[in-house]
């Protein structure tokens, strides 16, 4: 390790992602913390505990088979299965909520975990599509001869559920910080309250900012102690059968049945992600109207789909091009960032190497609005007001924010790299900074591009704290809900198109361009 | 590919993204900057027309709706240590008055202001309200004969149970109405109010919405007949032709028996602008908010999509647009009603939010 890298690494860690929780907790004082015991407090955590864990069940469900089906059968349509499985989380869960509403009926609690379920699917699928690619042919095999497919299961299922119960736990936490779907699908009916409520309530009246920041501490204990033994649960799944003899088995053969996989395969897809995007197309396009009007046709479709992209490309050109220059800008930062803390992860002495990993949780374990506002604190004084008002604030807050995508996939993706083939460039001489750049970078350039276009993927669609930070506010995700409110629903369609297509694109042009596969895994 | 990866490793990398943001944020040193809840596609044009006659540039920085103010205060207290916005266009009221109690604002009394009624200016010169937004009804009309509804109890009336709404009362305008409930009905009174609200809605018997544009388009699609909206939400619908009209409950009326009930009045709550303390551009501010309070953005307002009443009767407003005299105000101390808000805020929250 490169002391000098590391203790910049550090330093950064420090600067963009935790400073701003010690800022905030610097206020906390005791009698604040008396609140958490209160009834109402404890029934909301009930309720929101209950959302994640069933959304995290209907995410494992869902991703577990999944996963099997793209990784380990002959299912048709593998090669497009694979990344239109990780569509559903790069869409905000309310636009999926936003467009299934005038679709379906269900509303409440039910929906909200539905929802979040299936927007949360990828996760889990991600997880267990690496798991049983890692799965030996030779033990695969072993099992089917013993006891054909009831041994194959018995074998491989406690293979592959340390990393899918990692995805699972992703997708609770994710669920659990999630406040705007839970309300926007409880409109009618009965409320479904949620714990995220009570920490953005609790911010809209700051004159006490301690007991604002002592409500949302349950909510980040929450968050950390489901993401630690998630990270315990991917190192496991991680490594669990991997060695030097590791060869890929084949592919099952389905026979008919690979249909009926197929059809498994898309049902979280298209709830997920085809729907709402299809649902979205048809609004742009004013389909509703044309349909009321009689007047639905191709053409008509296509010219009214033609005026509200010009529309959105013309209002909202400049907030597009921002929220890319910042995302790009805040992936820079922290790909190297990434290697280097993630690679301290791995090599550093054990204990080291946890608590850095558990240092790196902390900015995504703190709610979006909690991170802006301790942003501010750090950030708004009188010597650095330059850099506060300038874009590079809105850089530094995605980097911070998003910094432990990058140090968590990349220190998985370094485990799995001989350590043997660092020691032997030592013994050749190259320093620390060179070994890193010539032995381990070639080595997880994959994970790299994996990184950058996850870091890319969350800070262009970061809502609530760019709404607190003055420099990320002209962004087009700000832009497409302040249109929300007043404009008309097939410009914001456009609209919600285009961010979801500039979204896309960085893994897009990857898969097309690089003989290299995106690893979001390692 | 190693000279790829080396790339992505090399401190020019750094340089490069800082570059980048740089690139992002370059641009003149403002003039002045305001910080504005009104929507964007609302005030971005006034802002801009402020800039063409002034020659003055100006960073406007805008809250969203899902957001409800609460962004921009809390980042205006955020920000206390070295304030950096010169002037706060809120709107609504009660956050305002809230951070002037909390010394945020400094007063300027704007000439511009000098024939807006008292009743919307602040006695110590530390905010003015402007173009305001009435709480009504909004009703399908395919679903309600809007005659049917009158009364804020209305909302509340076994007759309409499941085809009434209104947004939970933790944010926004919403909560501001009902805090005001608290200072013009009482407290008992008010209370018995909420509490009703909140029984009904455990009972499925009254939509609690996730805002108020949210209530509008539950309206206007017919999920629900009625419910508590601002004249703005109501405004959009109808410019989209949606089958709705606006009913503004509590004026005076006769009852049953042919005697006349003096009704409680519609709630109205304006747009407010305030000069912040230690804003770093005074003078420039103080020439945006006369801009701001002049009748001529007042007029653009009304007959902009969000259809704002505007405070002085001598401003010109299209047909659909009331003015403040035409119908009977909920008399409101506002700045009553802006002390109290933290406090009906944990009540409202604890009420609400189980």
């Amino acid at each position: 390790m490169s002391k000098p890298l590391v203790s910049l690494g550090l330093a950064l860690l420090l600067g963009l992602g935790v400073l701003p929780l010690l800022v905030l907790g610097a206020q906390v004082g005791l009698d604040d913390l008396a609140l958490l015991g209160e009834a109402r407090v404890l029934s909301l955590l009930g309720r929101t505990f209950a959302l994640g864990v069933g959304a995290a069940l209907i995410a494992t469900v869902l991703g577990v088979p999944f996963g099997f089906f793209v990784a380990r059968t002959n299912v048709p349509g593998v090669g497009i299965l694979r990344p239109l499985g990780a569509v559903p989380l790069f869409l905000p869960s309310l636009l999926v909520a936003v467009a299934w509403a005038p679709l379906c009926d269900l509303r409440g609690g039910l929906a909200a975990t539905l929802i979040l379920g299936f927007t949360t699917f990828p996760l889990v699928a991600l997880f267990a599509t690496r798991a049983f690619e890692r799965i030996d042919a030779a033990r695969a095999e072993a099992a089917q001869l013993v006891g054909g497919w009831r041994a194959s299961l018995r074998m491989e299922l406690p293979l592959i559920m340390p990393a899918a119960l990692a995805g699972a736990a992703l997708a609770f936490a994710f669920a659990v910080n999630d406040y705007a779907t839970p309300d926007y699908v409880s409109s009618v009916g009965v409320k479904f309250n949620v714990y995220a409520d009570e920490v953005f309530s609790s911010w809209s009246q700051l004159n006490d900012p301690g007991r604002a920041v002592a409500k949302a501490l349950p909510l980040i204990a929450m968050t950390l102690l489901t993401l630690l033994p998630a990270l315990r649960l991917r190192r496991r799944g991680a490594l669990a059968t991997q060695d030097g003899t590791f060869r890929r088995p084949a592919p099952y053969d389905l026979g008919a049945w690979r249909w009926l996989a197929l059809g498994f395969c898309l049902v979280p897809i298209s709830i997920g992600a085809l729907i709402p995007l299809a649902r979205m197309t048809f609004e742009a396009a004013q389909g509703s109207a044309l349909l009321e009007a009689g007047t639905l046709s191709v053409q008509t479709m296509g010219a009214n789909l033609s005026e509200s992209f010009g529309l959105a490309i013309e209002r909202a050109r400049g907030d597009l091009l921002n929220s890319v220059v910042f995302a790009v800008s805040a992936a820079l930062i922290v790909v190297p960032l990434g290697l280097i803390l993630g690679h301290a992860i791995e090599r550093a002495p054990r204990r080291a190497g946890r608590a850095l990993e558990v240092a790196s949780l902390l900015p995504i374990a703190m709610p979006a609005v909690l991170f802006g506002i301790g942003s501010i604190l750090v950030w708004s004084r009188p010597a650095t007001a330059d850099l506060y008002a300038s874009g590079a604030m809105a850089v530094l807050l995605y980097a911070g924010r998003f910094l432990p995508f990058g140090v968590l996939l990349l220190s998985g993706a370094v485990a799995a790299v001989d350590v043997r083939q660092e020691e032997a460039a030592a013994l050749a001489g190259a320093r620390p900074a060179k070994r890193l750049g010539r032995i381990v970078a070639p080595n997880v350039l994959g994970s790299m591009a994996g990184a950058f276009v996850l870091v890319f993927v969350f800070a262009m669609r970061e809502l609530d704290s760019s709404i607190l930070v003055p420099a990320a506010n002209k962004t087009a995700m700000l832009r497409l809900f302040n249109g929300v409110h007043f404009d008309r629903d097939e410009y914001v369609a456009a609209l919600s198109l285009l961010i979801v297509f500039a979204i896309l694109l960085p893994g897009l042009l990857w898969n097309l361009f690089s003989r290299r596969r995106l690893a979001i895994l390692p | 590919m190693l000279s790829s990866v080396r790339a992505l490793l090399a401190p020019r990398t750094a340089l490069a993204a800082a570059g980048l943001a740089a690139l992002a944020a370059c641009g003149p040193e403002p003039d002045v900057v305001i910080y504005c809840a009104l929507d964007q596609v609302h005030a971005e044009p006034l802002i801009e027309r402020f800039e063409e006659e002034t020659g003055l540039t100006v960073q406007a920085e805008y809250d969203v709706e899902a957001n409800k103010t609460v962004g921009l205060v809390a980042r205006l207290r955020a920000e206390r240590a070295a304030p950096r916005c010169d002037v706060f266009w809120n709107n609504e009221i009660a956050n305002t008055v809230a951070l002037g109690v909390d010394g945020l604002l400094q007063p300027y009394a704007s000439p511009a202001a000098a024939d807006i009624p008292d009743q919307f200016k602040s006695d110590a010169d530390l905010w003015t309200g402007f173009a305001a937004r009435a709480r009504v009804f909004i009703v399908n009309t395919e679903l309600l004969d809007p005659t049917e509804v009158d009364s804020m109890d209305d909302v509340l009336a076994a007759q309409f149970a499941g085809m009434a709404g209104m947004a939970r009362p933790l944010t926004g305008t919403t909560l501001t109405h009902m805090t005001a409930l608290y200072s013009v009905l009482g407290e008992a009174e008010a209370r018995a109010y909420v509490e009703r609200a909140k029984a009904l809605n455990d009972a499925g018997e009254l939509a609690l919405t996730s805002g108020n544009a949210t209530l509008m388009k539950q309206v206007a699609v017919g999920e629900l007949a009625f419910g508590w909206t601002d004249t703005d939400d109501y405004n959009v619908a109808l410019d989209k032709g949606e089958p709705v009209a606006a009913v503004y409950p509590d004026q005076d009326r006769g009852g049953p028996d042919g005697q006349p009930i003096e009704g409680l009045g519609t709630m109205v709550i304006p747009n407010t602008v305030a000069l912040m303390k230690d804003a770093p551009h005074p003078d420039a501010a103080k020439r945006l908010i006369d801009f701001i309070l002049s009748e001529e953005v007042e007029r653009e307002l009304a007959f902009s999509r969000s259809a704002q009443i505007p405070v002085r009767a001598s401003v010109e407003r299209p047909e659909h647009v009331l003015s403040a005299a035409d119908f009977k105000v909920m008399d409101v101390d506002f700045e009553e009603v802006g002390r109290a808000l933290p406090k009906r805020h944990e009540e409202l929250k604890e009420l609400f939010l189980d």
